[in-house]
């Protein structure tokens, strides 16, 4: 205790150094806390599930753009432990203009089924009955009128791409989910089924809402089995594995994200290191004088290892305190974008901050290893000579 | 007759450097007395910081014997000497090194903060260390607001506050100007006299050496000349130190 005055006093020798080295160390661990809770919100148990809402999703085997029979839905919904079936389908289109800013999720439903399956949505304004009875009526979710600035009443209007048709909308109700993921757009698909006749008797996806665990748990492989010889095949899972398909997408994203963080603890590991080597390769004679005041060499490694752990504490501490003041207000911002289902789950984990101030101090102590040993080991003969 | 206070016998000092072997003291023999003040002297090269080095324990014999106040410490072991070095000896250097980053009183606070002594002992050891050099007013000063005879005041103040015996200064003087030269001889002395400190003292300078008791002239790591101050004096005086370090050029 008595040798931390000397220890912070060192610390504060180079004070543009010290900040600049904790600076590179707040940083990497910012982005290692959000890549960490990033990953561990997939991982997460989807939140419906924990509520008991057991939702499935069943679509083409073969890709997201292939359709299946509407006749499926039918089908499923009469299985045992199916409690109401859905249909969502995918609309594209553009708002405004293509730029990654204006895409949000924009699907066609059958509104009364997809109440059914949805119903721990909570309308905050507006009325079901008026998306009901307005076949050009759309439910949007609380966090993309907020993006927009749009209310009830309000006309949107939406360019078609794959359905080449502008739909003019009027925003009926304004729904948001317990899971706080409300950034989609909903309408009534007899819009585009009287538009595209074609389409009729055709569906994306079939979502399904199960009894219980076991029903969800039994009916993936039973769906999937009844059309598995059909000429269109299925594949069924929960919510939560159908929106962790769309990261997947990418590649594997856990494994580059995993990559990334390690390669960034290597980087600020270097950073560290580098910084205690030039702060004991300065202090040479004085560590030979301290040396032959009498402190003894594992003082001398106890002194350099603590101000690089101090160091590392310290940009650790800072590190994790800034991504929880953040993580809410980039949490808002993320469930602004199409990724919001995803991140919705989304907060504050404690043992991601404890691995981030782990990975701190880890990189403390091995970063003022190599720097303590030699400045320990060194003659202090040799180490007073360099003062001539 | 008494056991002197630093007795070496047979002191070999050699270097590997390569494949060369650089022997800088060969079987030296010397017995410093309690409460004596002694000069070292020799050209550049001689091998009296090495010397100095070997007496207060900061470097290891090749082969011979180091006692010092009854202590054998050429067999002692690193942990061993870093203790004994704590408690017995106090260090000066021609440029003080002090630590920058702490005031005076942090700096002349170090050593004891090797010792057992609680923060109250601490801090009065530390006031009464400053105030022989004359410092007390300076204690909340940092080193880069001292002047260099303050700085190696403050130095001689952290050689002797854990009160060890022995004091070792490697060239005290020479880095200061005349009169900051003058004080820290007149320090050294009344630190030698009234609190009877053992003094082993390098120098190049005469004027240093003259106040010495004895002086011992090394010359290529064997002893040259060992002059004791005569007629009752206690000083070697100008005459002799200048004699002595006649024949080599001083260090600029």
């Amino acid at each position: 205790m008595r040798f931390f005055p000397l220890i912070f006093k060192n610390i504060l020798r180079k004070r543009t150094r010290t900040a600049l080295t904790i600076a590179s160390i707040v940083l990497p661990l910012l982005v290692i806390c959000l890549m960490g809770t990033f990953l561990k919100a997939l991982d997460s148990p989807g939140s419906g599930a924990t509520r008991g809402m057991f939702r499935l999703v069943v679509r083409h085997k073969v890709s997201l753009t292939n359709t299946l029979p509407k006749a499926y839905e039918e089908k499923i919904r009469q299985l045992p432990g199916v409690l109401a079936a859905t249909n969502f389908n995918w609309f594209g289109g553009k708002y405004i203009d293509a730029s990654a800013r204006n895409i949000f999720i924009r699907f066609s439903v059958e509104p009364e089924s997809f109440l059914q399956v949805f119903d721990d949505a909570e309308i905050v304004a507006g009325s079901v009955k008026d998306w009901l009875s307005d076949r050009t009526g759309a439910l949007v979710g609380t966090n993309l009128a907020a993006k927009y600035g749009w209310k009830v009443g309000d006309r949107v209007v939406l360019q078609g791409d794959i359905f080449p048709i502008n739909l003019e909308l009027t925003i009926r109700a304004l729904y948001t989910l317990p899971t706080g993921s409300s950034a989609t757009l909903f309408f009534d698909r007899k819009y585009i089924d009287e538009a595209f006749p074609s389409f009729k008797g055709q569906v994306f996806t079939v979502w399904i809402k199960a009894k219980d665990a076991a029903a969800a748990e039994r009916l993936p492989k039973q769906i999937d089995a009844m059309f598995e010889n059909s000429p269109y095949p299925t594949k069924t899972e929960t919510e939560k594995e159908f929106q962790n398909g769309f990261v997947s997408m990418l590649g594997n994203v856990k494994l580059l994200i995993t990559s990334i963080g390690a390669i960034i603890v290597f980087v600020i590991l270097l950073i560290a290191a580098n910084t205690m080597s030039m702060a004991a390769r300065e202090r040479v004679t004085e560590i030979a004088v301290l040396r032959t005041l009498g402190f003894t060499r594992p003082k001398i490694l106890g002194l350099i290892l603590g101000e690089s752990f101090v160091i590392a504490l310290f940009g650790g501490l800072l590190g994790v305190l800034l991504f929880v003041a953040a993580e809410p207000s980039l949490k808002r911002q993320l469930m602004l974008t199409p990724m919001s289902s995803l991140v919705a789950s989304m907060h504050v984990y404690p043992a991601i901050l404890a691995f981030a101030f782990a990975v701190a101090a880890g990189v403390g102590l091995v970063a003022g290893i190599v720097p303590a040993v030699r400045s320990s080991t060194r003659s202090i003969a040799d180490g007073l000579r360099q003062v001539a | 007759m008494s056991e002197p206070f630093i007795r070496i016998e047979n002191l070999v000092k050699a270097y590997q450097r390569d494949t060369q072997t650089l022997t800088v003291l060969s079987g030296l023999n010397l017995a410093v007395d309690a409460g004596e003040f002694l000069a070292l002297m020799g050209p550049s090269g001689s091998g009296k910081t090495t010397l100095l080095n070997l007496i207060a324990g900061i470097d290891r014999p090749t082969s011979g014997r180091i006692n010092v106040g009854g202590k054998e410490i050429d067999g002692m072991g690193e942990a061993g000497l870093a203790k004994w070095r704590s408690r017995n000896v106090g260090f000066i250097f021609q440029l003080y090194n002090l630590v920058p980053v702490l005031t005076a009183f942090e700096n002349v606070e170090l050593p004891l903060l090797l010792t057992d002594l609680p923060r109250a002992r601490r801090r009065k050891q530390v006031e009464l260390a400053l105030s022989i050099v004359g410092l007390t007013d300076r204690m909340d000063h940092y080193p880069r607001q001292l002047s260099g005879g303050q700085e190696q005041r403050v130095a001689i103040a952290r050689a002797i506050a854990t009160d060890p015996k022995l004091l070792v200064a490697d060239e005290p003087t020479g880095d200061l100007d005349v009169k900051s030269g003058e004080e820290v001889l007149v320090l050294l002395e009344r630190l030698n006299e009234e609190f009877s400190k053992t003094i082993v003292m390098v120098t190049h300078d005469p004027r240093a050496a003259s106040r010495a008791h004895r002086l011992v002239h090394l010359d290529k790591g064997v002893l040259k000349e060992d002059i004791r101050a005569e007629g009752g004096k206690k000083e070697v005086g100008m005459a002799a130190a200048i004699a002595a370090s006649a024949g080599f050029e001083p260090n600029p």
